[in-house]
């Protein structure tokens, strides 16, 4: 149990939706920036998370490994 | 005239002479109490916690808020360095106690493990430039280029090579429930800027400490470990640290110009090195040091 809370802790996959997706949507606020597609949240919600998904399954946050 | 008069004729001493000056002058720079790092470390946390509520309630804007949170966080390991060597009391002494507050509340801002750090890096100084026993032997690089590129991927989830260095190095000696307190420390740090980020603060939360722990991280590689053991090939007490002189000088390196002497006398305060250096300078030359050209 609490080696599954360690894991799912330290897993890029929620640093990105738990820190980077609140953070990219903050930043495109304070830059007053808005897309007609979707709002700053569900767009940082995309793009964090299909990063940190990169990072889950390859190890790594620029590709390079 | 009477200080040349004083000098020893160093080349017409024998090995074991060397050795008995060496140690007697060292002797003189330990034991003393370094109150200088300890205002340092309380002070720095101090400075850098004031830094939340500052920001957070808009009396001190980011941008000024960010560097000032970067020098905090690269300031943080040295004091908790000390510590580690219990050069502020040893166990048993009246002020042990202090010695360790100041190693755990000095890493604050740095996010890092006190006792996890301190045990890893006596096996650093144990075994340095040891490619199987050295924790911190992932920092080698051929130059400064490869240094950056290999810190960058250090940085990289998937990197395990450089994550077990330390949890092996703690399980050689039977320490390994001190990954335990490892990652309590980055599970609150993590937690922190998880809960910051989702009250509206995630830009705060990152410039005044995600970002600084990134970059003070290289920083601290750079001038704490890979400059000074450079290039990490030859083991032995005089061989595997060097003297250097750094470009930004002995402040903006930390005082690392002189790790040499830390090495070699791990017990004598950080502030005291670089004036334990230049008296055991004509010692350490014949000793077969590198001493660049400091």
């Amino acid at each position: 149990m609490s080696e599954k809370f360690i894991k799912l802790l330290f897993a890029p996959l929620t640093f990105a939706l738990a820190f980077l997706a609140p953070l990219f949507a903050q930043i495109l606020d304070a830059l007053a920036l808005s897309f007609p597609i979707a709002s700053n949240l569900t767009l940082a919600f995309v793009v964090a998370g299909a990063w940190g998904l990169m990072a889950q399954l390859r190890g790594s946050w620029i590709w390079l490994k | 005239m009477a200080e040349v008069a004083q000098q020893p004729d160093w080349d017409s001493l024998s090995k074991e002479q060397l050795d008995a000056m060496e140690r007697k002058i060292a002797a003189k720079y330990m034991g003393h109490f370094p109150l200088g790092i300890v205002l340092w470390g309380f002070t720095n946390t101090a400075v850098w916690l004031a830094l939340w509520p500052l920001v957070l309630t808009g009396i001190m804007p980011l941008w000024l808020a960010f560097p000032i949170a970067l020098f905090n966080v690269t300031a943080a390991y040295l004091p908790s360095h000390d510590a580690q060597h219990s050069i502020i009391a040893r166990e048993g002494q009246r002020l042990r106690w202090l010695n360790e507050l100041l190693g755990h509340v000095s890493l604050i801002p740095f996010a890092a493990p006190f006792r996890y750090l301190r045990h890893t890096h006596f096996e650093h100084h144990a075994h340095a430039n040891n490619p199987a026993l050295d924790p911190d032997y992932d920092v080698h690089a051929e130059n400064r280029f490869e240094f950056f590129r290999q810190s960058l991927m250090r940085m990289q989830p998937g990197d395990e090579e450089g994550q077990q260095a330390y949890p092996a190095a703690l399980k050689r000696i039977g320490k390994e429930h001190l990954v335990l307190e490892a990652l309590a420390v980055r599970g609150v740090y993590l937690l922190v800027l998880f809960a910051a980020a989702w009250s509206g603060y995630a830009i705060e939360a990152a410039l005044l400490w995600w970002v600084p722990i990134l970059l003070s991280q290289v920083y601290i590689r750079y001038y704490l470990s890979w400059k000074p053991h450079h290039p990490g090939q030859d083991t032995g007490r005089y061989q595997d640290t060097s003297a250097f002189r750094s470009t930004l000088g002995n402040l903006g390196s930390s005082g690392m110009q002189y790790h040499i002497v830390h090495h070699l006398y791990p017990r004598i305060p950080l502030m005291q090195t670089p004036a334990a250096y230049r008296e055991l300078r004509p010692i350490l030359e014949r000793q077969g040091c590198d001493l660049g050209k400091l």
